[in-house]
Formats: structure tokens, sequence, C-alpha cells
């Protein structure tokens, strides 16, 4: 059996590195259709300065895009180094889309982002615009990839375990791609990602417009960014709905942890906007309840409800019992695949051997097997509640509190005031890493929220790490955490650097090959500080 | 024949909307919602920003409003 604790030290590691990772993928898939809109802007207007502004914003991303491909592809590896047996046994389904993101998306991404670096003065308008549409196109073709094997991990389908091989199969690539969990969680992800970079882009332009630095450009992007942005909360909250929606059906586990529901309760269904959930003894302390908006929400019905954590925990119980011939027969099959009387006590359990595997961590020999143990492994199958609590409405918070931002931020810019409203722009520039954290956040709620599953329902946690021993794991923890802190530190300088440095000036070509130009001295300030088209 | 080209063009457009949207109503459209989507958004921020870009340079080329006219002390109309 493998020690806990290397399943624990495989969890941080793999949770570390998506964590650090995270940060660089929704810029880069917001950054990049921001790119497309502004460098649309340039090729419909014929402005010189919205080149400059798609050379700009470039750059900054180019930064975050090189880093994020560096934390990236370690992530990969660690599904063959650090959990080995969940490879192998749903590698025939995990593996396709990964392949296919690394060969169709990744390498779409990355040979059209040569070409929008390098090709202004190579390629023409036209071309060139169509070059940054399909950077940002493979980038979020790139995440769409990577979501659809997780949402196999959140709602398996179009799989089937074979009992002769040992794995699990694809039965249906159509299923795969088109699971609802896949569909709303790309889409939720994506436009999470346009959110962040419309946040960058206007707090970044807040900065300079509050230092009357580049204002020609920093006005332009804000405009473009708040609209972009504005529209993008709409979208990420819609999907944050459709999310929750399917997974009231798909991982009743995770909707009551994120609801704090420990009890199963009629409908209409009161929404706990804060409570303080204790798992030990399985309720909410200091909960402040809204009526009837949990069915509102889960079930867009006034009449619907969803299992409370003490009925899920009983329906665990069955359904351990009913896995529990599944592994059992498992075990002769092993030894012969073609016992008969084998395979028919397989199949007539086979929907719950995901569960029978769960009893097995703490009855190895399932032929004696005990209620307590049952109870216990039944408990498992809820996932740590107040982290789930918390981190869901952290980033709904988080959520909402961009909304109202951009949505004051649209009507300032409508009405040409932003660049009075310092106090706002201060906002805007605090406001940077809101986005960010809400994607941690987010990424908490999903993944956590999974446990302790690596495929739900089918694969438990604890049986699919590699057998590593805890000294390999802290090495190669510590080595992790600290390679990428200092991948963050890099980002951060680079950007920082490239920030100060801040746009070409109107008459330079602005080519990538000559940034970063020597001097990291700020740039006088333009001709014409407001509004004006410096290039006339 | 120009007409007649765009006309199977949108045509095309319109047949394979529908058949994309009734392929995945069953499952749940949010991966056409992600094309219209993301296409909206992308072509709204870029067309307001060109916009608004649009009405700052006019106001800024149209004269300014003339003062109104003081009419006697007081204002006695």
């Amino acid at each position: 059996m493998i020690n806990g604790t290397v399943v624990d030290l495989s969890r941080v590691q793999f949770a570390a590195t998506a964590l650090y990772h995270f940060l660089f993928v929704p810029l880069t898939l917001g950054l990049s259709f921001l790119l497309a809109a502004i460098e649309t802007v340039y090729v419909t207007t014929g402005k010189p300065i919205y080149k400059r502004m798609a050379m700009f914003w470039s750059r900054l991303f180019m930064i975050n895009f090189a880093l994020g491909v560096a934390t990236g592809l370690t992530m990969e590896f660690q599904f063959g180094t650090n959990w080995s047996f969940y490879s192998s046994f749903v590698g025939d389904i995990f593996g396709a889309p990964l392949a296919i993101e690394g060969l169709m998306a990744f390498f779409m991404e990355s040979t059209f982002v040569g070409l929008m670096v390098f090709g202004w003065d190579r390629l023409r308008k036209g071309q060139h615009l169509a070059v940054t549409w399909l950077v940002a196109l493979g980038s979020n073709l790139s995440a769409l990839w990577i979501l659809v094997a997780n949402g196999f991990m959140q709602d398996p389908r179009g799989a089937k375990f074979d009992p002769v091989t040992m794995r699990m199969h694809l039965t249906s690539f159509q299923q795969l791609i088109f699971s609802p969990d896949a569909q709303s969680k790309f889409v939720h992800t994506s436009i999470a990602g346009y959110v962040t970079g419309a946040m960058f882009v206007a707090g970044i332009s807040a900065f300079y417009m509050l230092r009357n630095r580049h204002m020609d450009i920093a006005k332009r992007s804000f405009r473009i960014a708040v609209l972009f942005g504005v529209l993008a909360t709409v979208g990420v909250v819609t999907l944050g709905d459709a999310l929750g929606f399917v997974d009231a059906k798909a991982q009743p586990t995770k909707l009551a942890a994120m609801e704090g529901l420990w009890n199963s309760r009629p409908a209409p269904m009161a929404f706990n906007l804060i409570a303080f959930p204790e798992q030990a003894e399985q309720k909410d302390v200091g909960a402040v309840r809204v009526p009837m908006v949990l069915s509102l929400l889960v079930t867009h019905s006034l009449s619907g409800t969803v299992p409370g954590i003490d009925t899920l925990e009983q329906q665990a119980v069955q359904k351990i019992q009913n896995g529990i011939p599944a592994v059992e027969a498992l075990k002769v099959l092993a030894h012969d695949p073609q016992d008969a009387a084998a395979l028919a006590q397989f199949n007539a359990h086979r929907a719950d051997l995901g569960y029978g595997f769960l009893v097995q961590r703490y009855a190895p020999h399932l032929s004696e097997v005990t209620p307590a143990q049952i109870e216990r492994a039944a408990k498992d199958t809820i996932p740590p509640v107040a982290a789930v609590f918390w981190s869901f409405r952290f980033m709904v918070g988080l959520g909402l509190l961009m909304m109202a931002f951009f949505v004051l931020a649209t009507l300032y810019s409508l009405r040409n005031r932003i660049q009075k409203k310092r106090w706002f722009l201060k906002v805007a520039v605090w406001m940077i890493p809101v986005p960010f954290l809400a994607n941690e956040a987010g990424w908490l709620v999903a993944e956590l929220g999974r446990q302790p599953w690596t495929v739900y329902g089918v694969l438990p946690t604890w049986m699919s790490a590699s057998t590593h021993s805890v000294g390999y794991m802290v090495f190669s923890l510590i080595g992790f955490v600290t390679l990428y802190s200092i991948f963050i530190a890099i980002e951060m300088y680079l950007m920082i650097r490239a920030i100060r440095l801040g746009p070409s000036e109107p008459g330079g070509d602005g080519a990538a090959g000559t940034w970063p130009p020597p001097t990291l001295a700020p740039r006088p300030v333009p001709a014409v500080p407001y509004g004006g088209n410096v290039e006339g | 024949m120009r007409s007649f080209l765009y006309f199977v063009l949108f045509l095309v457009i319109a047949l394979l909307v529908t058949v994309l949207t009734a392929i995945l109503g069953d499952e749940g459209a949010w991966y056409f919602a992600w094309l219209v989507g993301t296409t909206m958004i992308v072509l709204v921020s870029a067309a307001g920003g060109a916009m608004l870009d649009a009405n700052e340079e006019q106001a800024a080329q149209s004269p300014p409003p003339a003062e109104p006219r003081r009419s006697g002390a007081g204002g006695a109309e």
C-alpha cells in the first residue's frame, strides 16, 4: 500500500505547481484576445497608435507566455512521475486530450507567437492580424483540451473499465469532449482569463494615467480593456452558474461542500451566505442564510432540491457495500480473466468499483471489512468542507467586485471622465491582483471539491500516486517551490521593467528586436497628453 | 454575381449555426456559446474603443459652443 504521507506530498506538489502555473495561464488566455481586439482596431482604422499599443501589450504577453510554458511543461510530466497508477489506470482516456493539446493547440500557438512578435515588418497588416487571432485561438484551444482532460476527472464519461486489461478504455470520444462539465468549465475558465487580461491592461493603463505618462496609449487601452472586461465578467458569472448547475448533478459532494449543506432540506432551500463549517461535528456555526436562493441557484427552480452531506454519506455506505464484490471479483479475474462467475459478479457490481477501492484503504482484505471501516470510508467521500466553502465565497465575492469595477469603469470611460477620477485610477491599480486571486480560489474549489477522488467516483486519490519515498517527495517539492518562486520573481521583474519602460515612442519602429532599450530611465511625457492622436 | 455569392455565404453560415446548435443542443451548447461570445466580446470592445476614439477626435475638432447671448440686465424676459 502507498504511504499516506507520500500521497499527501504528491498532492501538495501537484497543487503547488498547478497554482503557480495558473497564475500565468489566465493572463495568456485573456491578453491574447485583447491583443486581437487592439490590433483589429489598428487594421480597421489604420491609426498607428493602435500598432504601438498592440506592440507594447504583446511584449508583456510574451514575458507571461514564456514563463507559463516553463511552468506548464513540468505539470504534465508529474502525471508520469508522481501519479503513475493514475496514468496507467486512465491514461487511455486522459492521454488523448493532452496529446491533442500538445500537437494541435500548443504547436499552433507557439508557431504563431513567433510570427506575431517578429512579423510586424515582414507581414502585411491583415496577415499579422490573422496571426494574432490565431495565437489567441491557439492559447484558448490549449486550455480547451486540458479542461476536457480535467472534465473527465470531475465527471468521467465516455470510458469503461476493462477487467481484463485492468485499465479504463475510451468508449466515446464525443462524450469525452462534450461532457457538460468540460464544456462549462472550459468557457468559465477561458472567460475568467479574459477578465484577468482586462484587469491587467486596465490596471497598468491606470498606473500610466496617474503618472501622466503615455496618456495616448493608456487612455485608449483602458477603454478597450474595460469594455472587454465588463462583457467578460457577465460571461464568467453566467458560466459559473452553469458550472454549479452541472456539478449539482455530476458532483453532489462538491456542491454540498461548496454550500456547507450538512443536512438535506425540503425545497425551497436556503443559501448559506456566511457560515463556519465544522467537519468533525458536521454542522455550520454562525450561519447567515438567504431563504430560497440555493434551490434557485443550483436547480433553477424553487421546487428543486440537492442532497445534503448526511444523505450523501448514507448513499456512499450503500455504494461501498456494492463495490466490495466488484473488487473481490477483480482479484479473481487478475489470475484468471476467463472466470465466468467472477466476470458476472464484476459486471453486477461494476458501477461502484471505485467505492470498493475507497474502503480498501482501511481494509486491505475486503473479506474482513468491518462496518466501522465502511463508515470511515463513507465519511472520506466528503471533501474538506470549510476550505471548499470559503474558497467558493472568496472567488464569487471577488468576481462580483470585479463586475462592479468594470461597470463603473465603463461608465466613466463612456463619459470620457476617467482621467479625472484619480481615486478610481488608484483603485484600478490595486485591482490588478484580484482576478489572479479569484482564479486560484476557483482552482481550489474545483480540485479540493473533487476529493477523495482523482477520477470522481472511479479512482480514489490514495491509490493513484507513485510509490516514492517521503525523502524524494520532500526534496522534489522543495525544488519545485524554489524554482517556481524564482520564475514568479523573474516574471515580476521583467513585467515591472517593461512597464516602467513603457510603450515605444512615436516614430520608433518598436520592433521586438530593439527591446529592451539600454536605459531604464522613464520616458518623457508625450507632447499631446490627453486624447489626441500623437501620430496625427 | 457578388450579391449571389454573399447570399450563399450567409446561407452557409446560417446552416452551419443551425446544425451546430442542433448537434450541441442536447449536450449543452457552451462551446458554441464560447465561439459566439468571444467573437462578440473582442469585436464589441474593439468597436467601442474605436467609437470613443472617434467621438473624442470629433469633439476636439469641432469649434467650442458659442457663449449664450446675454439679454439685458437682470434677464427681464
